[in-house]
């Protein structure tokens, strides 16, 4: 009897405590639905680049922050270049059709030049009633200060970061038989690649040894792509640093690139990175040539090459998604190789050996609900969010993110990716702070295209896109 | 009301669409056309800078060679049409079975979106991965990679555009065919005409009218060819297919070089222009100036 009794004293209070709570319910509203009760029915608009990171954005968190606001989120995910495109376009005719942008760590300086986007900090201090009591500054990782003005004032709220790393079959380095060819090959042990010629050397061995065993499989990926800007950054991003060669090459107080004006662009030490680079596309898959980011990492998933230089919000995927991915459990997470010097430079905060690359939400002037606005982005910002979404974007932004048990979990099934990414990150470094960073970018591109073609050699395409970059420099006022 | 008042009221509507959306944007780039402006130059404000765009224009090697290879596109992708296109409307004059289904077939790809075109083309012609480079380094060990060789990516851009709008020219062809007089071609059988001398005598001089119209349709589009080509290369590898539609895109949204941007595009406009009279000029005025002789 008494047996029975016990759990039916508990359901009646269980019943009297939850109808005290729901008569008490206004009383005790939560912060979202008290803010935003004068933005109720409100539609903001926002675009960013579709990655994983942006669709969980999409899919997850902006119908949540509907549910709690009675704020519609409408969310673009378009391509990188239509991202842009209309958001540049949007802030510049001030036509007010985005009420948040996407903001790449490497266009903010842009941005910024051209007060395009709203203090938050001035806008959060404006507009008490609208602070979350969960939003807080100084629980996001060191990635936040990218967004900062001259004064720490916010301007974006982070929503992915991550490293470029290098990526390996695991599987394979570890395998008896090929760690006997490779070294019965080259007299060396396998193991992750340290320097250039390791790296160039792994890659001909896998290239050679896939061929000799009929496998659809190259040593190397190559985000070589011909005609899309996405070459360009890994050569200046991801391989000239590990060259030494940082900042582009341009010189970020005379904005010089080319040697003869004090750049290092067209230094004999960038031709060798370019050559290198180049080369190995003779060990990269066919599709080398107009593999984007997003080819690459398909590239890998795919099991068609065994080491690779792979943005990290694909690290997750490709090691634990088996929908998506071909080589689940067999990814290995490493720095990547860089010349002699180079690692003493990075941890001294001299250099750096490869791209932190991420981004933020800003608000643009032009918005026309900038308050509902900001609700959302200090929604997305909230540390309750930032696991799952970890999980579903290999993006970490919060400190705390790194000690949720569910990343500690993940962080295992990638190798260590997350640990990587929290003691090593600081060896990376994001763009640099060039207010002109596309226009450099595209008169650099057509050059870096044609040493991929190889109709122009790589010295010879470095002369050329450095001397373009000067003479484009020049023309937008930036050099004398 | 007198006819001619309403004939204006009638047309009002399209000359305010056409004002709008036509004359007011050229209007536009014109006077940008004549500026520098930059929204990421150290000034982003525009500032009339004469004619120095234009002067730019002059040697700028990159603008030279897209406007070249637009030509080159041009001359082979028309060129190919209009060939392939009449062919194909003198298979479809005779009688054979399945002549129904194949010529609905056949004009399949004019339905189709130029962005779409390009993605399939992109989609069977990945490097690697799409199932002709895959079945011509199986079957015959050729290596078709149109992200890095350049003259692959040119005729791969040229064929692209033969596949799409070649229906269009057999259509043409095909009604312009359907609608010749009959007595000409008995006229030169009773004369004793051969088959090539029909043709050369009767058929061609009849279609020239059809033909120049096809041209000029085909050559103008041809001239601003973007969507396509932008799927399928990208206007890659290297500046291979960055034909000068492809070329002002870059300029003025990745570089949002404005003012430069426009005056590539009044130029690109005027050189077209020009083209088209030329071309009218040598076809149809020289025949005029005979007929007044």
């Amino acid at each position: 009897m008494k047996h029975f009794n016990i759990p039916g004293r508990s359901l009646v209070a269980t019943v009297f405590v939850a109808a005290l709570m729901t008569s008490t319910a206004p009383a005790f509203a939560d912060f979202w639905s008290d803010a935003a009760k004068d933005l109720q029915g409100a539609t903001i608009r926002g675009i960013s680049e579709s990655t994983p990171p942006s669709n969980y954005v999409k899919d997850v968190l902006a119908p949540q922050f509907t549910e709690k606001t009675g704020i519609t989120v409408e969310f673009e995910a378009t391509s990188w270049d239509q991202m842009y495109d209309k958001a540049i376009k949007d802030m510049e005719a001030n036509t007010g059709i985005y009420d948040f942008v996407y903001i790449e760590q490497d266009i903010i300086y842009s941005y910024l030049a051209r007060d395009f986007l709203v203090n938050l900090t001035d806008m959060l201090a404006e507009n008490e009633s609208l602070k979350s009591p969960d939003f807080d500054a100084t629980k996001f990782t060191t990635f936040i200060d990218n967004f900062k003005n001259a004064d720490g004032d916010i301007f974006g709220v982070p929503m992915e970061a991550f490293v470029k790393v290098y990526l390996y079959r695991k599987d394979l380095f570890e395998d008896p038989a090929v760690q006997a060819a490779y070294k019965e090959k080259t007299g060396a042990d396998l193991k992750p690649a340290t320097t250039h010629a390791e790296y160039r050397q792994i890659a001909q061995f896998f290239t050679e040894h896939a061929q000799a065993n009929g496998m659809e499989m190259w040593g190397t990926t190559v985000q070589a792509s011909s005609g899309h800007p996405a070459s360009v950054y890994e050569f200046i991003e991801s391989v000239l640093p590990t060259y030494g060669v940082y900042n582009w090459g341009i010189d970020t107080t005379t904005f010089a690139a080319s040697v003869e004006n004090g750049g290092k662009m067209n230094s004999d030490v960038a031709k060798e990175a370019l050559a290198w680079w180049v080369g190995n596309l003779e060990f990269a898959p066919p599709e080398s040539t107009s593999s984007t980011w997003d080819e690459v990492a398909a590239t890998f998933a795919a099991g068609r090459a065994a080491q690779g230089l792979v943005y990290g919000e694909n690290a997750a995927w490709i090691a634990t998604n088996p929908d998506k991915s071909t080589v689940v459990g067999k990814v290995g997470v490493a720095l990547p190789p860089v010349a002699e010097g180079v690692m003493d430079q990075a941890k001294s905060g001299e250099g750096y050996i490869g791209y932190y690359d991420g981004g933020a939400f800003g608000i643009p002037h032009s918005s026309k609900n900038k308050e509902a606005a900001l609700l959302f982005l200090q929604y997305i910002g909230e540390e309750s969010v930032q696991a799952d979404w970890a999980l579903a974007g290999s993006r970490i932004v919060h400190q705390a993110t790194y000690a949720d048990p569910k990343i500690v979990e993940q962080d295992a099934k990638v190798d260590g990716y997350y640990t990587l990414m929290k003691d090593q990150g600081p060896l990376f470094r994001g763009a640099p702070p060039f207010p002109f960073h596309n226009q450099a970018r595209e008169a650099m591109a057509p050059f870096i295209y044609q040493a991929i073609t190889g109709e122009l050699q790589p010295a010879e395409a470095l002369d050329k896109a450095a001397a373009a970059v000067d003479a484009e420099l020049k023309n937008l006022g930036y050099r004398k | 009301m007198r006819s001619s008042t309403v004939g204006w009221l009638f047309l009002a509507p399209t000359l305010v669409i056409l004002f709008i959306f036509g004359v007011l944007p050229f209007l536009y780039v014109l006077v940008i056309g004549f500026t520098q402006w930059n929204s990421f130059a150290a000034d982003p404000t525009m500032q009339y800078n004469g004619v120095e765009n234009f002067r730019r224009l002059v040697f700028d090697e990159q603008f030279l060679y897209s406007l070249w290879l637009t030509l080159k596109f041009g001359f082979f992708a028309v060129t190919s049409q209009i060939l392939l296109g009449y062919f194909l409307a003198q298979l479809f004059m005779r009688d054979f079975p399945g002549k129904g289904f194949f010529r609905t077939i056949h004009t399949l790809p004019l339905v189709i979106a130029p962005i779409a075109v390009g993605a399939t083309w992109r989609l069977m012609l990945v490097p690697g991965l799409g199932p002709i480079p895959y079945y011509l380094r199986q079957w015959f060990g050729y290596d078709l990679n149109i992200s890095r060789y350049v003259d692959q990516a040119f005729l791969a851009t040229v064929v692209m555009d033969v596949w799409h709008w070649t229906p269009l020219v057999t259509l043409t062809m095909l009604a312009a065919l359907a609608s010749l007089p009959k007595e000409p071609f008995e006229q030169a059988q009773i004369d004793g005409a051969n088959r090539f001398q029909i043709f050369w005598h009767v058929t061609l001089p009849l279609l020239k009218p059809a033909i120049l119209a096809t041209v000029f349709i085909r050559l103008m589009d041809a001239l601003r060819t973007v969507d396509e080509v932008w799927m399928l290369t990208g206007g890659g590898p290297g500046a291979a297919t960055r034909y000068i539609g492809l070329h002002i895109w870059r300029v003025v949204f990745p570089k949002t070089d404005y003012g430069y941007g426009s005056s590539m595009s009044l130029i690109t406009l005027y050189l077209t222009i020009v083209m088209c009279w030329l071309l009218y000029a040598g076809l149809v005025a020289r025949r005029d100036l005979k007929r007044v002789d």
